[in-house]
């Protein structure tokens, strides 16, 4: 058989973050600017690889690459492998996207930091982290994962270790991934001691309800939505965005989204057949509503520009549990025919859609924070003046997570709207009313920080580089926004159609 | 204050430090065949680092070279998962070709050090890492906790994380 | 029940133990060190949880032995557990190097005393 690239293309998404990750460190050492230069060609690799991939699986569906083997059309279980499916694809574009755009907007923002390039590992290896999680099809790679994962993004969390808060939010985060890793590797036994087989396929076959299946069943459910910033275990998620170094933040964000990637992977492709669904799904839906109601409420009373938006990312973390939630509770009946397909559509579509804006919010704040040094939403004003652009890019990321017609956020918010009434009216009900909320925040802060008389706070707008950073985010917004149907149909329903078919065989 | 331990410990250490070294080099290059293997046999090694550590008090001034290690040590892993690419990543190409590393095994575990193929190179390049690693974090922290001398007013801390 | 599956739950027992204790540790301790002793304990309880349900009575440790390769266990949960011991010293050595810095910070590592956070 020829050697085709795109068939190794999962691979390389894996390979390219890691061997740059250390190349970077190794170019630094000789000059600055080719180490930066270096952590952007990683970058860049390896969204030109998640493109690639993604073309070949939206033309010709998705395969399964298989480590080590003599050809990637061998099928070894007992081998480590990877999914490359539609979900795949739609996790690793999210990640991509996020990740150039941050990737740089951080030179701009480190330019006064003396050792950057140990910034630069760590955003690496934190990338290949949630790749290796999204794409992994086995159990033991994904403990592998989620470890490399919390380890590098509380590293990163804990960057600007000459502010003690920093560390003290690392310290929160790394306890709680630390043990939820355990308690990840502790059900990961309790599957393999029962069937002895740790691939996603090989155990979605063998799953069968016994206790043992339910406890480690709850105990993923627990701890992907704790990495998920989901409500009841929340707690972390303000402080870490809050204390990440700027450009990281909205990173940090997007390995809670990986998480929940991984969560939707291991309910639909491992436990789906074997488990009771409508239960399951009742209870993210229970989560979703918390974190939504929780989240905006707690963003209300909050001060700091940088907290509010990490409470007001918990809620919208809220809208995909739900809607995926009703999906899971619908599936394989008449229902989800009606509107579940609808609301794992609604899903989906906000969880790119959130990636992206989200990203565009916390880039934009920490625009501000960077060129005023003050986060206090009482101690801001009148920046309009002098950072137009800045002021623009947040108008856009704020409409958008407002749910505001046209924008992106509003054409999936209105499909999960949709989709949710017909499960149970008063879920739409409180969906809205979140939704009203969180435009009424983003009102306040709009109007706080960026309108009324200039108050001399800044000197003039950011660098360039970071104004390109937020400039990228700002264009895919717009662009979802312009085309909600293409990524529907193109992007978000081979996505579906893959974690609802069950892993690859 | 004094740094150093009593010469009855620096002596032992010296004497010391060789057999651990090569130790830890045995575990690596006969990990495919026997418990042990890259992160064992980098233990192993680092420990050694630990002794000097603890009796000298000071490294000298290597903290860069190991941290150039460590990236060459992974980048070395990486690239030889990636040298498989034409079969697929982390292909072990040079399993029964003949060569160095390429011995054909015969019957159960036939015993022989050269029948590892691309393992016998990983876990060296794995061994390479993990002791440069571990060293570094071990130094770290005992500049942190004033075990060791403190050098000059330095105070960039580690945020250096390994994973294999 | 007879002797023999007595000693073999002994394992999982003291599984069920060391997991609860450090449980107990990293939720009701105070001091930060012991916080991270109590991951130390989870992590100890999950590798033994791992190599015990990978222990199969008369067969033999698949390393270089001159057993018939049908006679061998199958490996997957110790490779499993050696992945987690090498993660266990990294997420160690960093949460310890989080507390030096705490300890230089704030001048203490109970908990009561790091909270700056939610001001």
């Amino acid at each position: 058989m020829s050697f085709d690239i795109m068939l190794h293309t999962p691979t390389f998404i894996l390979a390219m973050p890691l061997l740059f990750a250390f190349l970077t460190i190794l170019v630094s050492k000789f000059s600055k600017k080719f180490g930066e230069m270096t952590f952007l060609l990683g970058l860049l690799l390896t969204g030109f690889f998640v493109f690639l991939m993604s073309y070949r699986i939206f033309t010709d569906g998705g395969w399964i690459y298989t480590f080590g083997a003599e050809e990637v059309t061998t099928r070894n279980f007992f081998r480590i492998t990877f999914i490359a499916d539609g979900f795949a694809a739609l996790a690793t574009i999210t990640i991509a996207i996020t990740a150039i755009a941050a990737g740089i907007y951080s030179f701009g923002y480190l330019e006064k930091e003396m050792s950057s390039d140990k910034f630069y590992t760590l955003f690496l290896l934190t990338l290949g982290g949630v790749n290796g999680m999204v794409l992994t099809g086995d159990l033991f790679n994904l403990f592998v994962w989620f470890e490399v994962t919390s380890v590098a993004s509380c590293a990163l969390v804990a960057y600007e270790n000459y502010r003690g808060r920093s560390v003290e939010a690392a310290l929160k985060y790394m306890v709680l991934s630390t043990v939820g890793g355990l308690v990840v590797l502790f059900s990961i036994g309790l599957l393999y001691g029962q069937y002895g087989v740790l691939n996603y396929a090989l155990l979605s076959g063998s799953i069968s309800r016994t206790f043992l299946d339910k406890l480690a069943l709850a105990l993923l459910l627990v701890i992907f939505a704790m990495k998920a910033s989901s409500v009841p275990m929340h707690m972390w998620a303000p402080d870490a965005y809050g204390e990440a170094p700027g450009p990281a933040t909205p990173f940090i964000a997007i390995t809670s989204l990986g998480s929940l990637f991984v969560l939707f992977r291991l309910l639909f492709g491992v436990f789906g057949v074997g488990i009771d669904t409508a239960a399951i799904g009742a209870i993210l839906v229970i989560l979703g509503v918390l974190s939504m109601f929780v989240g905006v409420t707690m963003a209300l009373v909050q001060n700091d520009l940088k907290r509010l938006i990490a409470y007001l990312s918990v809620s919208q973390m809220g809208y995909m549990m739900m809607a995926v939630g009703v999906g899971l509770a619908t599936l394989n009946t008449v229902e989800y025919q009606n509107f579940g397909e609808l609301a794992m559509k609604g899903g989906l579509f906000h969880m790119i859609n959130d990636g992206v804006y989200k990203a565009l919010l916390f880039l934009s704040a920490v625009a501000v924070i960077h060129k005023t040094d003050l986060r206090s939403l009482n101690d801001l004003g009148g920046l309009a003046h002098k950072m137009p652009y800045t002021t623009m890019f947040f108008l856009v990321g704020a409409l958008s997570i407002a749910g505001i017609p046209p924008m992106s956020g509003f054409s999936s918010k209105l499909l999960i709207y949709q989709s949710v009434y017909l499960y149970n009216p008063i879920l739409a009900v409180i969906a809205l009313v979140v939704s009203i909320i969180t435009f009424a925040i983003m009102g306040k802060v709009f109007f706080n920080a960026f309108l009324g008389p200039d108050q001399g706070l800044t000197d003039g707008e950011v660098s360039n580089v970071m104004l390109s950073g937020m400039a990228i985010l700002t264009a895919v917004v717009i662009l979802f926004t312009l085309f909600p149907n293409l990524v529907v149909s193109e992007i978000v329903t081979p996505a579906i159609e893959a974690l609802t078919g069950g892993v690859l065989p | 204050m004094n740094w150093k331990m009593s010469r009855i410990v620096r002596t032992v250490t010296d004497f010391l430090v060789v057999p651990i070294v090569i130790f830890g080099i045995y575990l690596i290059l006969h990990g495919h065949l026997t418990p042990g293997g890259g992160f064992q046999g980098g233990a192993v090694v680092a420990s050694a680092t630990a002794l000097l550590i603890i009796a000298y008090g000071t490294l000298g001034r290597h903290k860069k070279d190991l941290s150039t290690i460590e990236a060459i040590g992974l980048i070395l892993f990486i690239s030889i998962a990636l040298l498989g690419i034409g079969s697929t990543m982390f292909y072990n190409f040079l399993a029964g070709t003949g060569g160095m590393f390429g011995g054909t095994v015969e019957g159960i575990n036939s015993g022989y050090i050269n029948t590892g193929g691309t393992v016998t190179l990983m876990n060296l390049a794995v061994g390479i890492e993990v002791s440069a690693a571990l060293s570094l974090i071990l130094w770290m922290m005992s500049k942190e906790t004033g075990i060791m001398k403190p050098e000059k007013k330095t105070s960039k801390t580690e945020s250096k994380e390994v994973e294999n | 029940m007879t002797l023999e599956s007595i000693l073999m739950t002994l394992p999982y027992i003291t599984v069920v133990v060391l997991f609860s204790l450090g449980l107990f540790t990293v939720l009701f301790k105070k001091n930060l060190i012991k916080i991270i002793m109590g991951i130390a304990l989870m992590q100890n309880g999950a590798n033994l949880f791992l190599v015990s349900l990978a222990y199969r009575r008369g067969e033999y440790a698949p390393i270089f032995t001159s057993a018939e390769s049908t006679d061998m266990v199958m490996p997957t949960a110790h490779a499993l557990t050696l992945t987690s011991i090498v993660i266990g010293v990294a997420t160690t050595a960093l949460l310890l190097s989080f507390v030096i810095m705490i300890k230089r910070h704030y001048g203490s590592i109970n908990t009561d005393d790091v909270r700056r956070c939610k001001e």
